[in-house]
């Protein structure tokens, strides 16, 4: 199992002090493409000197994209995790932009075996630019593909035992995923290999017309803070972070938002 | 999510090599499909392209207007002086801008100058020169932020 690491919060500049300010936060993650390794912003040199471990959450790599990763991208995410003294370095099994296009999101892989193989080779290249290890997280949803042959849980699984990459799970996508495209969260728990679980990500979102938006704006709805208590009662997870990137509450809002969270867990 | 960032400048030299092989390569025909497939895809989502077979149309139709809402968003954080002289309007103004037509290489920056930019043309707005975009808190507002507590 991975280093313990906590309950913690994705830092923002937006909410920099905030983050510094909210009691027991563990961990923080950092989004790798707003952050420049040479010119760490202040506050997170604050947390790191309180010994608050910083992960880098990559947005941009497109590891499940038809292209090998970019090794200036590649490059970048590891000198992040070196200017950071990163335990390890996060990104998605997604991608996110294809014949010259960029889809400013990430977008879902088709689960075939023919996929399947490529990622495993754009895997194996991230971990070869990386000091620290890979973990790499499961996305949210608004469609399918037509020839997906395996559950999301069977392809992270082979992903996992062909490369080692680890998993940061997302609870709030899980919930996405089972919303809109009627994919079971608790099946896709059972499915996934969770003793390589590096962390969990919970996040709220919106209904709209019967599809669940993950916009990372809201408190997190019941429904996913019980898929939380779910994985807890399978594993006992390293470190789980809520998600906020826009429309912030007041920091005892924050606070109160991280309660409910270990609430959760302790339910478990 | 926030959005992927511009392509980053090569950091310092790091991390190079780890003891696993690349193992056994995909098959080339296999990135290709790939390739291609998520090409057309994409393309469907952000480019006015048409919906590739065996998709349903009606879940990429939300992709795409969740896409657009997303680059609308991004552009409302860069641009508060657009969201006040459009109103009630921003939102579909944004929308048929972005309709069709991808991201410009540039990300959300370029994609608020483009959008200002046909405003203006169409006399939405009127012909100022961009605002400086409202930096990130940094070191300054920072200092100040702690002062005022």
């Amino acid at each position: 199992m991975a280093e313990r690491l906590g309950v913690g919060i994705g830092w923002r500049p937006e909410i920099d002090l905030t983050v510094e300010r909210l009691p027991g936060i563990g961990f923080v993650e950092v989004i790798a493409e707003n952050i420049r390794p040479d010119r760490l912003p202040e506050s997170l040199r604050v947390l790191r000197a309180r010994g608050v471990p910083v992960i880098p959450h990559g947005v941009g790599l497109g590891v499940g994209g038809a292209e090998p990763p970019d090794p200036a991208r590649l490059a970048h995410l590891a000198a992040c995790a070196e200017a950071l003294g990163a335990p390890l370095v996060s990104e998605h099994l997604a991608f996110v932009r294809a014949g010259g296009l960029e889809a400013g999101h990430l977008l879902p892989v088709p689960r075939t075996r023919r996929a399947l193989g490529v990622v495993i080779e754009n895997v194996r290249r991230a971990q070869d630019a990386l000091d620290v290890p890979l973990a790499l997280e499961n996305v949210a949803a608004l469609f399918g593909w037509p020839e997906d042959e395996m559950t999301e849980a069977a392809f992270l699984g082979e992903l996992v035992a062909a490369t080692g990459v680890k998993l940061l799970i997302d609870v709030a996508n899980l919930y996405t995923n089972q919303v809109n495209l009627g994919l079971s969260a608790v099946e896709a728990l059972d499915g996934l290999p969770l003793q390589e679980l590096a962390y969990v990500h919970v996040a709220g979102g919106h209904a709209h017309d019967g599809v669940w938006h993950d916009t990372h704006t809201a408190h997190v709805p019941g429904d996913v803070l019980a898929i939380l208590s779910e994985l807890c009662a399978r594993v006992d997870p390293p470190g789980v972070l809520l998600e906020w990137d826009d429309r912030y509450p007041s920091d005892e809002e924050l606070e109160a938002e991280l309660g409910r969270i270990r609430g959760a867990m302790a339910r478990a | 999510m926030p959005e992927p960032g511009p392509r980053p400048a090569p950091g310092p030299p790091s991390g190079l090599g780890s003891p696993s092989g690349p193992g056994s390569p995909a098959a080339p025909e296999a990135r290709d499909e790939l390739a291609r497939a998520q090409a057309e895809l994409l393309a469907a989502l952000v480019a006015g392209g048409e919906t590739p077979a065996g998709f349903d149309e009606e879940r990429l139709r939300i992709q795409a207007s969740s896409l657009i809402a997303k680059r609308r968003g991004q552009v409302a954080r860069l641009r508060p002086d657009l969201v006040r002289a459009l109103g009630g309007d921003f939102a579909a103004e944004f929308a048929a801008y972005a309709r069709g037509r991808p991201k410009p290489p540039g990300g959300s920056r370029a994609d608020a100058r483009d959008f200002a930019e046909g405003l203006r043309a169409a006399g939405r707005i009127p012909g100022d020169p961009d605002p400086e975009p409202s930096p990130r808190p940094g070191w300054w507002s920072r200092l100040v932020r702690r002062r005022g507590r």
